[in-house]
């Protein structure tokens, strides 16, 4: 084939050009090769947290002269540094994340993109080696999928196929490719030439791509300006303006084992002030902190959910525990649900935490032993697995969570303080947006990365409470 | 009487793993890899075994991990994220028509981590959507949940799991520094006996409740391996 012989973008400019596709506050994965070379091009002032496979969140370029921490490493597995508000976390929440659609934009190198958005990841690399590794994951989880590569392989041949040479990480998951002549949309019609390098036209673009491609009718060359503006503050001022937005019928995460340590009582008396009704309630005991009383003066009432269950905004609880510890004292959920004002789904308490997670982190439903066999399991698939019988459970996903943490910095990093962590640290990353009630807010960097319970990109809102804050209210 | 989970060398520590013995070894990259641990399986031998890991590489390398235990020969079972190998190997098609000595499974990186959770939490297994359209739906079984087609997974259990930690107390709770963390939080959930390789011992009470990651429930056998912290 005779290629066009017009000089190409290098890999910086390529890195650059991607770069601006990050918006800010973006969660961003970056994998395995071309794509590791982007985080200088973007400004950590823009606040977008890079994410490696290997868990960490909020990596940033390599290091001076390549002397890096031996154990701090990107996805390529070679040394990154830490930008202010970095977080780490396991290989199953790592994934987890990816596939909850907690991540933004996906950038993968490929070896080949079809023309229907399929993926060859970077099986290619380093003459020859690579690896799918991560590119299932974050091609299917990831909102904007970007692929990143040179338009040609070594040997001239396209990248842009009409049919791939490989197995496939993903079918159907690119929205974007980026290489070293043109920005090109996967669209239902077909690929659409949005941008060509400089000296580039779309007839020579597409001498070395095999599927047809059209242009885009504002088609120009390749801009590498930011677009967005500032990052967005995820520290709002008070309970009751982060609380403002819930609508009627949200279905809303909140915690609380089962006394007020890890209960977001600002944020649920904000919610009360704020009076959305017709709500589901995902939540360990649906209150029962001020029937068993967890030190509270005498002629106080904890603040628990029971306040939003009294004011009729509750219509329905998913919940473990939502009974009063004393039959003489019964809590307010008790009481509404022998009314007939609410429903309630019980849920064994482990299942409860586990389909919150499996909300979170994409996994539609899952086998577990516990209460097989019991009322719990009626109308439910089961089955028998090496003997043992298991439930079906679906994961739930939340329109809110109001939970409760220790200290935040202004990124929305947790962390918690005792036994306060329980189902807050899993009911985070549950919710479309998370508002976390804290003690103490600081600046990026003031916690450690290690120490981090709750990344901040599982959290949107951050509210302090006020240092006067009653968590009773006279009875 | 209260076990001593303190072994006084990384060949004791991993003494009565039988040939046979499905692994899991933590790491990725250098960071988080029980070196010591898989430098003493190399030492004796054990062969036969099914090694359970991140992606890999296939082919010689200087450094000691998974990678060198698979391409050692002492491993007949490769159950993985996709390797880093040359060309279509480094797909999701099974390679093990390539090469008889070794059989491999592979699935996305994700699906592995989950199944190794799922496997420490008593999960009896999950529906995702994940690698449907490829050949990692193959041979699976499928189920519409909720308007989303999902693939079956199940969970993965192992003999013994090797990981690397920053420090222990003896109780066998750990901490990890950094990338360091990886695999190794969950495969200690998924193994009947843990193995930690660490780079400090401390007495309980030293290390604070609030930044430990794996609770010493989870631990069986801690040792220190000195100057484990160079690559090799």
């Amino acid at each position: 084939m005779t290629l066009p012989k017009i000089p190409r973008i290098s890999r910086e400019l390529m890195a650059c050009r991607v770069a601006a596709e990050i918006q800010p506050g973006h969660v961003v994965h970056l994998g395995p090769g071309l794509p590791e070379m982007v985080p200088p091009y973007v400004l950590p002032s823009r606040g977008a947290v890079f994410h490696s496979g290997n868990g960490v969140l909020g990596f940033g370029p390599r290091p001076e002269h390549d002397i890096g921490d031996a154990q701090l490493v990107g996805s390529g597995g070679r040394t990154v540094t830490l930008l202010p508000g970095a977080s780490i976390v396991d290989q199953a929440t790592s994934f987890g994340l990816l596939r909850g659609g907690l991540v933004d934009v996906g950038i993968v190198e490929a070896s080949q993109v079809s023309e229907t958005g399929d993926l060859v990841g970077p099986v290619e690399m380093d003459g020859g080696m690579g690896s799918h590794a991560a590119a299932t994951d974050v091609a299917e989880g990831a909102k904007l999928v970007i692929a990143m590569m040179e338009h040609t392989t070594r040997n001239r041949s396209p990248r842009i196929v009409t049919r791939t040479d490989y197995p496939v990480a993903a079918r159907g998951c690119v929205d974007l490719i980026i290489t070293d002549v043109a920005v090109i949309q996967v669209t239902p019609q077909g690929l659409v030439v949005r941008e060509v390098a400089r000296g580039w036209n779309l007839s020579d673009v597409q001498a070395i791509t095999d599927p047809h491609l059209s242009p885009a009718p504002d088609m120009g060359y390749m801009s590498f300006w930011m677009m967005g503006g500032d990052l967005p503050s995820k520290v709002w001022k008070s309970g009751p303006e982060a609380v403002a937005d819930i609508p009627d019928g949200a279905t809303i995460l909140m915690d609380g084992f089962a006394g007020p340590g890890g209960m977001a009582q600002y944020l649920i008396r904000s919610l009360r002030e704020q009076g959305a009704k017709d709500l589901t309630l995902v939540s360990n005991t649906a209150g029962i902190a001020n029937v068993a009383s967890f030190g509270t003066p005498p002629g106080f009432l904890t603040i628990d959910h029971s306040l939003l269950v009294e004011s009729g905004q509750v219509r329905k609880a998913i919940a473990s525990y939502p009974v009063s510890p004393r039959p003489s004292q019964p809590s307010a959920f008790e009481q509404a649900y022998k009314q007939g004002d609410a429903e309630l789904e019980l849920t064994p308490q482990g299942t409860l935490a586990e389909r919150i997670r499996a909300g979170a982190f994409g996994i539609a439903a899952f086998y577990t032993p516990a209460g097989a066999g019991t009322s719990l399991a009626e109308g439910k698939e089961t089955r028998t697995i090496d003997g043992r019988e298991y439930v079906l459970e679906q994961g739930i996903r939340a329109d809110y969570a109001l939970i409760r943490a220790h200290k935040a910095d202004t990124l929305g990093n947790l962390v918690y303080k005792g036994t306060s962590r329980n189902f807050n640290a899993v009911m985070a990353p549950g919710a479309r947006i998370t508002i976390a009630e804290v003690d103490e807010i600081v600046e990026p960097g003031m916690l450690d990365p290690d120490a981090v319970v709750t990344p901040g990109a599982f959290v949107q809102r951050v509210v302090q409470r006020p240092a006067d804050f009653q968590p009773y209210e006279p009875l | 009487m209260l076990p001593n989970k303190v072994a006084s060398s990384v060949e004791e520590a991993t003494a009565d793993i039988p040939e046979g013995a499905r692994i899991m070894v933590g790491g990725f990259g250098f960071p988080g890899t029980p070196e010591a641990l898989v430098k003493a399986l190399l030492d004796r031998g054990v062969a036969n075994l099914t090694c359970i890991c991140g992606p890999w590489y296939a082919g010689a390398r200087r450094t000691i991990d998974a990678s060198a235990l698979i391409a050692s020969g002492q491993v007949s079972r490769v159950i993985s994220a996709p390797p880093v190998a040359p060309g279509p190997r480094s797909g999701a098609t099974d390679p093990s028509s390539e090469d008889d000595r070794l059989h491999l499974e592979i699935m996305p990186q994700g699906t592995l981590a989950e199944r190794i959770r799922a496997g420490g939490a008593g999960i009896g297994g999950f529906y995702i959507p994940t690698g449907l359209g490829t050949a990692y739906e193959e041979g699976k079984e499928k189920m519409n949940i909720g308007g989303v087609d999902c693939i079956f997974e199940e969970p993965i259990k192992a003999d013994y799991a090797l990981i690397r930690a920053q420090a222990a107390d003896t109780m066998g709770n750990l901490v990890y520094r950094l990338a360091q963390r990886n695999w190794n939080p969950i495969m200690a959930t998924a193994a009947e006996v843990t193995i930690a390789q660490v780079d400090e011992i401390v007495a309980p009470g030293m290390l604070d409740p609030e930044l430990v990651i794996t609770p010493g429930i989870f631990v069986d056998r801690i040792v220190i391996s000195g100057g484990a912290n160079d690559p090799t």
